[in-house]
Parts: C-alpha cells; sequence; structure tokens
C-alpha cells in the first residue's frame, strides 16, 4: 500500500509536469466544447419560410389575401411578377410560389390557387401548403359568411428547448473518456517497448503496482474531465443539466473502465508504439463518427446500424445524453450499463489471456 | 572456504537455436569486485539477467546469497541491487524523486544525500531525469542500484559511453562499494576497466568462460611476455620484411588499423639490441617505441586468436 501510495504520487507529478499530455487532457476536451457551443447554440428560433407571391389582380380580396399573407410571422413574402418569382423558386430563392388570380365578387365562380414548389422539398412544401390552406379556408369562410364551427385557437407553452448542442455535450465528454482510455494506454506501451517494466523485475516493485496507479490516476482525470465540460456547457452555453452530478460520474466511470481495459486489450496487440497508435486509431477513428455521440444514427444505411449496436461508446452516449441533458436514448439505461459492463468483462479477459508485460 | 555471494554451475540460456550461454561456472567470493569480461553478444547481459531472475534459465544451478533466483526471487530482490538498463521509469520525476521512489522499495535503504554525492549528481538533484545527459543517466542508474543498500550489487556495463573523467568518477564509486563491504558484479567490455577495478575475472567469449583469475594472473598465465610497439609509419615493406627475418621475437603482428607493429618477446634485451641493430645496419629511424606490459588485450587475442573488438555502443 505504501509503494503504491508512492508509485502513484510520482505518476500524478510525471502527469502534472508533462505539458503536451495535459494539453489532451485538459484543453482539448474544452476547447471542443468551445468550438461545438459556439457553432450549434445559435438562434434556432422560429424558422421562416420565404414565399413568392403573384398577383394578377388588385382586387378588394386580392389586397385582403396579401394582407394576411403579409401579417403571418412564418412567411417571408416577396411580391413579383409570375415570371420574376418562377425564376427565384428555380435557383431555390423561394420556398414556394403562389400564383393568385384576380378574384372578383362573383362568389359564384371558382377561382385557382396555383402553388408551385420545388419537388425536392415536399416534406416543407407540405407544412407550408397545410398552412396556406388554413389561411384560404378562413377566407373563405369569411366571404361566404358562414360560421365558423371550429375556432383553432393554437397555444405556446413555456417547454424545455433542447438545441443541438444539448446532444452533442454529452458526446464531447464521451469522446473525451473514449480517448483517455485508449490513447492512455501508450504509456503503459512505452515502458513496455523500453524495457523499463521488464527491467523493473529486478526491484522489489511489484508492475502491477505501476499498472493500477495508472489506472487510477486516469479514472480520477475522467472525473476532472466531467466537471470541466459539465460546468464549461452548463455556464457558458446554458445547457440544461437534468441529471445528478453522482450519477453522471458513476457512468463515466462504469464508461471509463471498459475503454481503459479496451486501451490495454488493444497494446497487447501491439509490439512497437507504432503499430500501437496504428491499432487504437483504426478502432477510435470509425467508433467517433459510428456511435452517434455527435449526430444521431437513425438516418444511416441499415447494414451498419449492426456495427453501431455493436459498439460500447453508443452505449455511454446514449447513457451520457439521457443522464446529462434527458434525452432518452432508444435503449434503456439498465441495457447502457450491462453492455458497457460487458465490453469490460470481454475486454478485460482478452487483455489478461494476452497480456505482456514485456 | 571463503563465504560465496554467487555459485554459478553449468548455466545454459539458450534463445531459440542460439546458445546464448553454454554451460558456465564461476563463483564469487563476498566482498571483492568480480568483473566479466567479453566482447558485445558475448552474454554478459544474458549472465546478469539469468542472475537477477529476468530470464528462466535453462539449465544448470544458481545461487544468489544462497536463494535460486527463480525460487525465492521475492526475497532476493529486496537484497540485491541491480542497475537498470534506463532510469526513465518517470522521465519528468527529478533525479532526487526517482531516488527517493526507489528508495521506498527497500526497508533499509541508503541516504538520498549519500548516494547523490557518490554518483556526483547534487547538483543536478532537481534535474528531470529526461533532461539528464547520456553519462548523468547512467550514474543516476547506478544510484539506484546502490541507494536498496543490499549486499550485492549488479552493474550491467556502467561505464559504457562515459567520457574518460565520468568514467573514472563511476570507478571510485565502484571502489567505495567495495570499501563497505558490498559485493560488486560487474560486466564490462573495456579491458582497462576490468584490469583496474577487478579482484576476480572471467572473460566471456561466444557464451563460453575462456578464462579465468585475477588480471595479474590471468596475464601472468597467459602471458610473461612484454609488448614492444613500433610506429608503422615510415616503415616501407622491405623493411617489415627483415623485421620479420632479422629480428628475435616470440610473436609479431602487424596491426595496419592502428598503425602498430607488435613485438611480443620474453626476452625484451635480446629483441630490443636485435631490433636497434637492424635500423642502424639500414640507417632507419625509429619512430615511437613503447615498452609496455602485456594487457588483458593481448590476453584476449592469444586466447582467441581473434583481434578483441572494443565496439563501445
Amino acid at each position: 500500500m505504501k509503494l503504491f501510495k508512492e508509485v502513484f504520487i510520482a505518476n500524478i507529478k510525471e502527469l502534472l509536469r508533462d505539458k503536451s499530455g495535459m494539453f489532451w487532457l485538459v484543453a482539448f476536451p474544452v476547447i471542443f466544447v468551445f468550438i461545438f457551443g459556439l457553432i450549434f447554440t445559435g438562434n434556432t428560433g422560429q424558422q421562416s419560410y420565404t414565399i413568392g407571391l403573384v398577383l394578377e389582380g388588385s382586387s378588394v380580396i386580392n389586397n385582403n389575401i396579401e394582407k394576411v399573407l403579409l401579417k403571418n410571422p412564418s412567411f417571408n413574402i416577396r411580391k413579383g411578377s409570375q415570371e420574376e418569382e418562377v425564376n427565384a423558386l428555380q435557383e431555390g430563392k423561394r420556398e414556394l410560389v403562389i400564383i393568385i388570380p384576380e378574384i372578383g365578387f362573383d362568389l359564384n365562380s371558382q377561382y385557382d390557387i396555383q402553388i408551385l414548389y420545388n419537388r425536392d422539398l415536399n416534406g416543407t412544401a407540405n407544412i407550408i401548403i397545410s398552412s396556406l390552406k388554413e389561411i384560404f379556408y378562413s377566407i373563405e369562410r369569411r366571404l361566404t359568411e358562414q360560421t365558423e364551427l371550429f375556432n383553432i385557437r393554437p397555444e405556446a407553452i413555456q417547454a424545455k428547448t433542447l438545441s443541438d448542442f444539448d446532444y452533442i455535450l454529452p458526446g464531447i465528454l464521451a469522446m473525451a473518456i473514449l480517448q483517455l482510455g485508449l490513447f492512455g494506454s501508450f504509456q503503459f506501451l512505452n515502458l513496455r517497448e523500453k524495457g523499463i517494466i521488464r527491467g523493473l523485475g529486478v526491484t522489489p516493485l511489484s508492475r502491477s503496482v505501476i499498472l493500477s496507479s495508472e489506472i487510477l490516476m486516469r479514472l480520477i482525470i475522467a472525473l476532472i474531465q466531467t466537471i470541466l465540460i459539465v460546468f464549461l456547457g452548463k455556464w457558458l452555453f446554458d445547457v440544461q443539466i437534468t441529471g445528478n452530478l453522482l450519477q453522471v460520474f458513476g457512468i463515466v466511470i462504469i464508461g471509463a473502465l471498459s475503454f481503459i481495459s479496451l486501451g490495454y486489450m488493444l497494446i497487447t496487440f501491439a509490439d512497437s508504439m507504432e503499430s500501437g497508435r496504428g491499432i487504437v486509431q483504426v478502432v477510435q477513428f470509425p467508433m467517433l463518427f459510428l456511435s452517434g455521440i455527435f449526430f444521431p444514427v437513425e438516418f444511416f444505411p441499415s447494414y451498419i446500424k449492426p456495427i453501431i449496436k455493436a459498439l460500447p461508446l453508443t452505449y455511454l452516449g446514449n447513457a451520457l445524453r439521457e443522464v446529462m441533458v434527458g434525452i432518452p436514448a432508444q435503449t434503456t439505461m439498465q441495457r447502457n450499463i450491462i453492455i458497457l459492463l460487458l465490453w469490460t468483462l470481454v475486454t478485460l479477459v482478452l487483455t489478461i489471456k494476452f497480456w505482456k508485460w514485456e | 572456504m571463503a563465504e560465496n555471494v554467487i555459485d554459478i554451475s553449468n548455466l545454459k540460456k539458450y534463445f531459440a537455436e542460439v546458445k546464448a550461454l553454454d554451460g558456465i561456472n564461476f563463483s564469487v567470493k563476498k566482498g571483492i569486485i568480480f568483473g566479466m569480461l567479453g566482447p558485445n553478444g558475448a552474454g554478459k547481459t544474458t549472465t546478469i539477467e539469468t542472475m537477477t531472475g529476468l530470464y528462466q534459465r535453462d539449465e544448470g544451478e544458481i545461487s544468489i546469497l544462497g536463494l535460486d533466483p527463480e525460487r525465492s526471487l521475492k526475497t532476493l530482490q529486496k537484497k540485491m541491487g541491480v542497475q537498470l538498463q534506463s532510469p526513465s521509469l518517470f522521465p519528468r520525476l527529478k533525479v532526487v524523486e526517482i531516488l527517493n521512489l526507489f528508495a521506498s522499495f527497500y526497508q533499509n535503504p541508503l541516504k538520498i544525500s549519500n548516494v547523490l554525492s557518490q554518483i556526483g549528481l547534487q547538483n543536478k538533484k532537481d534535474s528531470w531525469v529526461k533532461k539528464l545527459s547520456g553519462g548523468q543517466k547512467h550514474r543516476l542508474a547506478v544510484g539506484l542500484a546502490m541507494i536498496s543498500n543490499g549486499e550485492l550489487i549488479f552493474l550491467d556495463e556502467p561505464t559504457t559511453g562515459l567520457d574518460p573523467q565520468a568514467r573514472q568518477d563511476l570507478w571510485n564509486v565502484i571502489k567505495n562499494l567495495k570499501a563497505e563491504g558490498k559485493t560488486v558484479f560487474l560486466t564490462t567490455h573495456y579491458m582497462d576497466e576490468a584490469q583496474k577495478l577487478c579482484d576476480d575475472l572471467v572473460i566471456l567469449d561466444k557464451g563460453k568462460i575462456i578464462a579465468h583469475g585475477s588480471p595479474e594472473k590471468l596475464i601472468n598465465d597467459y602471458f610473461k611476455d612484454r609488448v614492444i610497439e613500433l610506429e608503422d609509419m615510415g616503415l616501407n615493406n622491405s623493411f617489415k620484411e627483415r623485421i620479420k627475418k632479422e629480428v628475435f621475437y616470440n610473436r609479431l603482428s602487424f596491426e595496419e588499423k592502428k598503425g602498430h607493429v607488435l613485438l611480443y618477446s620474453d626476452q625484451i634485451d635480446k629483441t630490443l639490441k636485435s631490433l636497434f641493430q637492424l635500423a642502424d645496419n639500414y640507417e632507419r629511424e625509429l619512430n615511437d617505441v613503447v615498452i609496455r606490459k602485456a594487457t588483458l588485450e593481448d590476453v584476449f587475442l592469444k586466447i582467441t586468436g581473434r583481434e578483441y573488438r572494443d565496439e563501445a555502443v
């Protein structure tokens, strides 16, 4: 125990004096929070659609329709000739163009209101069209003096709004833990490659003390990174942290253990620093993109889905998102934790089986 | 019978098909500096690493402080000090910190200040290990072996790559260890080092011990001759031929690389007389004639018939 303490203190000193190492562990996640925070917390308020309006007449009813449309906050109305507006639509400058003929007071005849839209923007157009329909029907009812049967009163209530950054912040923490686990194993690989671990066999210092003090060290770093990322997100970018910090810590420790174990497993298959770096890169890079820690994976092709479902980072991301910002995952918390623990167990068994001290 | 600290009998160690150690035998008495001399690749490091438990032997018996390193390694680790290949376990630890760390491994370690002054690193005690020069790292590695205060200290080529002053300093450290009653086992590929430091010596070549004894005894046994060295410059081939024919010697060697002609002789006055006679007859001047005792290098040359390759790493 006394030996462990001495080696652990040496480990801390070593870490604090390693400036580039400290950069990766502390500054890198912080910079990530800043960059993503600035990009994704911009004004995500109400969306407005640019609509071209072509009026082929200037009757009272035509003017009325124009007024109603102009009043609608969702619409950004541009008036022009049919030719101008269709051109603008084709250049992508309008979401949609409405062509309204001269509407007289002959209420028995029918007037065609033409709506042109880009076929590629089917979804958006449908939303706009349905609200336009709503507007025209209400005008129609007023003109024909039918009483309105329904009075639709939309009412906004104050609810929690999630910005894209709420999704990303737990992802940054998950990434930091992934890298801490995988890249952290290089420290041991380096000592092993230089023959220092082997050389220690002549001293009473057991090699497992070196290893366990490294692991404890990294668990502590993981918690420090968590505090940094959570509080920066909260104070600077107003991310609503819904979960309690102890739960977050719990998930972080479970995640860190599984990636530390994975990291050690990977270096057992490396016979040099270079091959170690290669193996770790091959594993961590696809994992970063496929685990959905920065964007939802729903739109990935279905043949990739099984891979996504197998990655531990997917579950760490899910668990952290749920516990930090309350975004429920498709997987239950229980499942997230069990799969992370399974990964720890399997990689640990493989690590022990293939472990090389020298 | 004097107490033996190390007893090695018929030790064999193979790496795949290569016989790194091919049945070596030796004993080390308590309180001496024991040297193992040999060129690179002779098996010196393998010997140390098998004795200290880093390798398992393939055959033979090892007794270190009465213990078998394969069976009682834990006990042995506390009683011995071994110079590590590199002290860079924590490259950003200060010299004094790494010494403290290693001191904490042992029950009765030496005082840090004592070790620092012996290895001459007092003014570097607050430097990071990684910032030390090669020689300083070497001395620190020896310091880490010393700090155990163990009765037996293993040093694996402790002075390789050091400048002459640093070597001299380290020799003094090693002599001090002996003065304190410790036994030192050291390997070296420097003939002069073995000759100056060691009380007892084995010469290892290709995994076999080819000679054993004190440096003086080895030189006496294998080489009573004196050596006359002539500068080769200005000696043309016909004159060299005449040396071959007309001068008295026991053995003659032209060392083209070093630019020397070596005459080994057990009747030095006879050799010198005939040599100067020859020079007189042909009106030659002989530059830089040196007469010296034989060294271990000459012993090695004589036993193996090969020139000693002193390839410092």
